[in-house]
């Protein structure tokens, strides 16, 4: 009778369980295995006020342990669900369930494309690595979720607070400044720079030599770069030149821009830099340069490589720029800045807002100030002069 | 040392007659791979400078090539200063380093661990969670415990203390912490246990995960119980590839329970997953008991050996032991083996037999060539390393001269010693060479032609009136150049510089490939250990022999890696295994 109540209460609240988890909005999904995520070898409450025994007792019975997992786990066959999926996948949702109960960084929640991806790569450490990211992915938008959510609950109180004192209206000088103004003022501006503005040249020949990872990074820096540009006060005119159609730049930069992609005030061009100016005013910035970059020169066009090159591909960019025997430079580094850890190749972003701050007047040390902190440990004072 | 002495005269001598045939030759020969002539080819180099430097009454600029000894001696074998041989890159960095010591950060981050001790006997409820109220996660009280009992070895029975109070107090146990526990268990070879476990978790999972599945293979595999770890491996392999390790207990466990034929086809198996099987996986085949082993097992064994002269594996020293106890034990040949080490000519110290030439046949020899010029030099993109019109410029320029005996890498060579003008060291250094009638070619960068503080101009006019100079730009890369320039001068032709050209080994497109760069590597790269302005010149000697797995009819000569020494990738083994067999 003890037993039957024992199973009973299992069952009941493992039954609860799976009911609480249930509203986290899973359902969505398609989850064979519900069960063997928050599965957990469960005895029920009464086992222990059942053995006080082994409380006061001065001998310990150690194989008391498997009893009552046994006992435990007598209820539990019968949650089992069967569904029927295809048995290689399976197989891998299995192993995935698995590897998170033992701790592993696995994400709670795969879905049927993302098990395809994780089948076709090839090896034991790309498919961890995959994991590990969906699992970081996975945490992030959890934690997101749940600022949004204390937001959205703070904010519901300062509404009801203002509602309270907003009765009669205030005698001001403006309208509220909307971020359209905003807009419309850097849209003036950036239209400025198309037709009087010192060109700066995106150079998006190296599509093949990038995985999927960094295309989109190089595609995100991009963004970022037209982004600060276009805020700054005295824009460049950005040209994208090489990028071809259809290619996959140019599908990112579409997918990312959405319905602005046709809007944004850029020229884009198939053509090569070479073919669009003169061969003299070109500067290649690359970090592999031997020459540095004295200072920056407003009659010069400064062509930046889009790559972003996780697997150090040295003298690529270099390479390029002999190929078309144009000058290159790389930035003053070394002599600003006291060079701690980190490749010396710069993001795309950093690159944009150091040149933008050089155009702008700046001097060396606010231009570097862009220049990540952890890779350097301070400027040098007093900077030695050139021989 | 008396009769190495003489073993060099010998060799000079018929490097001069050799030198003679050498020139009169204008296109570069590849010479018959004859193999005591190869062998002392590239030795005549070393050792006809140093009979040169004596004869002349000159400054002696290049003594005998005696065996340089490091700071903690030679080690016995005659020649453990090569950048090639087995734990000198580890002593190189100990010189350098001046000595690692043992930080005391390391000491606190121990001290820091051990901040809760580990129960020497079974606890009750009470004093556990007494225990836990004192640990600083509460959350991670059970796990934590686990993993120190593992760390120190502990007792079980403390362990299961443990679970009968984590299984209470939450109503259950965690996959992970039984998963710690199971590890626990197979530590510790509680055999009893692990069925206990397994059936546990048979019960309450429907699969495992790869931890769990190896830790099974591994307590099963010994046991009676050992189909049952080949089921697994089974069931492992339908999700994932399964480790070398898991691979090796199923092998190991079907050797012991006398299933050869079950063992074999999991060890071709494993090697077509291209998996490379462990040392003990191996070490177990070779220790099986002698009444299972007939032929086909035999040659089983063989295979192996030849597979570990194709890959250039070298077996550890437990595995040499296995191996020459097997050799020893075979039935009808009466073999016997001894531990040697072979001298710097090439003869191994215990049979007085020569080791195989390290020279390359003539069309591997080419076919080095090519690779290498297609993958090294240009690449998927000649502008990454030179340009073409740079290229072109220096194969014209290498084509248009007689083959060469030396090539130098200038800039290497100019910062050996950070004493004086680096131009007076390269003149120096590249003097000493061409004063044996060699044929010297530098190469070196344009920046080296502009006068400056290090590079004096009549060093440079100096040595550009005794030596080929060929200038590169200051971008692009010297080594490809270097490396090529030598090849292409036939295989007598050594190049000197104390770069391991290990990125450049990287470049080459598959491994085949890089071990034959290697073997021509060790066999044709001079080096100068050290190097003060004004001193001798010393030069490490060329190893003339091929650290690689040999046979004749009646030896074997097995290359292992001894205990206790650190080999870096790019080291060969200096300890032999030597097989004889008796008539």
């Amino acid at each position: 009778m003890r037993l039957m109540n024992t199973t009973l209460r299992t069952i009941k609240s493992s039954i609860k369980i799976l009911v609480q988890e249930g509203g986290n909005g899973w359902s969505s999904f398609k989850i064979p295995h519900s069960v063997t995520q928050y599965r957990r070898l469960m005895v029920s409450q009464c086992m222990k006020n059942e053995d006080p025994k082994s409380d006061s007792n001065e001998t310990i019975n150690l194989e008391e342990w498997k009893s009552i997992l046994k006992l435990g786990t007598q209820s539990r066959e019968k949650e089992e669900i069967q569904v029927h999926e295809d048995s290689s996948l399976n197989g891998m949702r299995e192993l995935v369930e698995m590897w998170r109960l033992a701790g592993r960084a696995v994400p709670e929640l795969v879905t049927t494309e993302q098990l395809k991806v994780l089948m076709e790569l090839p090896t034991k450490t790309a498919r961890k690595k995959y994991l590990k990211f969906l699992c970081i992915k996975e945490n992030i938008k959890r934690s997101n979720k749940e600022k949004k959510k204390e937001i959205k609950s703070k904010m519901e109180i300062l509404d009801q607070l203002k509602k309270d004192d907003t009765r009669e209206l205030k005698n001001t000088f403006l309208l509220k400044f909307w971020d359209k103004s905003m807009d419309l003022m850097q849209r003036w501006k950036s239209a400025q720079a198309m037709k009087f503005g010192q060109p700066i040249v995106f150079d998006m020949v190296y599509e093949k030599y990038m995985s999927r990872y960094e295309l989109e990074n190089t595609v995100r820096q991009v963004m970022e770069c037209e982004g600060c540009n276009r805020r700054s006060d005295d824009p460049f005119h950005l040209y994208f030149c090489s990028l071809q159609t259809n290619g996959p730049y140019h599908k990112e930069l579409v997918k990312r821009y959405m319905g602005a992609w046709d809007n944004i005030l850029v020229t884009t061009t198939e053509k090569s830099h070479v073919d669009i100016f003169p061969q003299d005013q070109l500067v290649y910035l690359t970090a592999d340069s031997p020459h540095e970059l004295k200072q920056f020169d407003h009659n010069k066009i400064y062509i930046i490589g889009s790559l972003v090159d996780k697997c150090q591909q040295t003298g690529l960019s270099l390479a390029n720029a002999k190929r078309l025997n144009l000058a290159t430079a790389r930035l003053p580094l070394d002599r600003y800045l006291k060079w701690d850890v980190g490749a010396k190749n710069l993001t795309l972003d950093q690159m944009m807002r150091i040149l933008i701050c050089l155009k702008e007047g700046g001097d060396w040390k606010k231009a570097l100030s862009f220049v990540p902190t952890r890779k350097h440990e301070g400027f040098i004072e007093r900077v030695p002069t050139n021989k | 040392m008396m009769s190495l002495r003489v073993c060099y005269r010998k060799v000079y001598k018929k490097s001069f007659v050799r030198n003679g045939f050498r020139f009169s030759a204008f296109t570069p020969v590849l010479f018959p791979i004859d193999h005591t002539v190869m062998c002392k080819a590239a030795q005549s180099i070393c050792t006809s400078l140093s009979a040169q430097a004596s004869a002349n009454d000159k400054k002696p600029l290049v003594t005998e090539s005696k065996p340089v000894r490091f700071k903690d001696g030679g080690r016995g074998s005659p020649h453990s200063f090569t950048v090639f041989s087995a734990g000198s890159a580890k002593e190189r960095s100990n010189i350098m380093q001046n000595k690692v010591k043992t930080s005391p950060e390391s000491q606190y981050e121990s001290l820091k661990k051990r901040e809760v001790n580990v129960p020497t006997v079974p606890l009750g409820a009470k004093e556990w969670s007494k225990l836990k109220e004192e640990f600083k996660r509460p959350g991670k009280f059970e796990e934590f415990m686990m993993e120190q009992m593992i760390s120190t070895k502990s007792d079980i029975n403390v362990a299961k203390s443990l679970l009968t109070f984590a299984a209470k107090e939450q109503c259950g146990i965690s996959y992970k912490l039984l998963l710690k526990y199971l590890a626990l268990c197979v530590q510790q070879h509680q055999i009893a246990e692990v069925y206990d476990v397994y059936e546990i978790m048979k019960n309450s999972f429907k699969s495992f995960d790869t931890g769990a599945y190896s830790l099974f293979i591994k307590g099963f595999s010994q046991t009676d119980r050992w189909k049952e770890a080949i089921t697994m491996l089974e069931k492992l392999k339908k999700s994932i590839t399964p480790s070398p390790r898991n691979y090796g207990e199923c092998i190991q466990g079907a050797i012991q329970h006398r299933d050869k034929n079950l063992a074999w086809a999991l060890y071709k198996e494993m090697l077509q997953a291209g998996l490379t099987p462990c040392e003990e996986t191996i070490q177990s085949l070779f220790n099986a008991e002698l009444d299972l082993q007939d032929d086909a097992f035999r040659n089983n064994l063989i295979d192996i050996l030849n597979d570990f002269r194709d890959h250039q594996i070298y077996p550890g020293e437990p595995l040499m032991q296995s191996i020459k106890s097997w050799f020893e034990s075979t039935p009808n040949e009466s073999w016997k083996g001894h531990i040697s080490s072979v001298s710097v000519n090439g003869y191994c110290q215990n049979c007085k037999q020569q080791l195989e030439s390290i020279h390359l046949m003539p069309e591997e020899y080419n076919s080095l060539k090519d690779i290498f010029i297609h993958s090294v030099i240009q690449g998927h993109d000649t502008f990454r390393k030179t340009t073409p019109q740079e290229l072109q410029d220096f194969q014209q320029f290498v084509r248009s001269r007689p083959p060469y005996d030396v090539v130098v890498d200038g800039l290497n060579v100019a910062f050996i010693s950070n004493k004086g003008a680096h131009s007076k060291t390269l003149l120096d250094v590249v003097t000493s060479l061409a004063s044996g009638g060699k044929r010297v070619l530098v190469l070196g960068r344009k920046h080296m032609l502009q006068e400056s503080r290090t590079w004096l101009r009549q060093h440079i006019k100096l040595m550009q009136q005794r030596v080929d100079c060929f200038f590169l730009d200051n971008i692009s890369e010297d080594d490809p150049f270097l490396l090529y320039a030598s090849l292409n001068s036939g295989s007598h032709c050594c190049f000197l510089t104390r770069d391991l050209m290990r990125d450049h080994k990287s470049c080459l497109p598959d491994a085949p490939t890089r071990r034959l760069f290697f073997k021509w590597q060790r066999g044709h790269q001079l080096v100068i250990p050290f190097y003060t302005p004004g001193s001798k010149l010393r030069l490490q000697p060329i190893m003339c022999y091929d650290t690689i797995l040999q046979r004749t009819n009646f030896s074997w000569h097995i290359p292992f890696d001894k205990m206790g020494v650190n080999r870096a990738s790019f080291e060969v083994p200096k300890t032999w295994l030597c097989l004889q067999k008796k008539h």
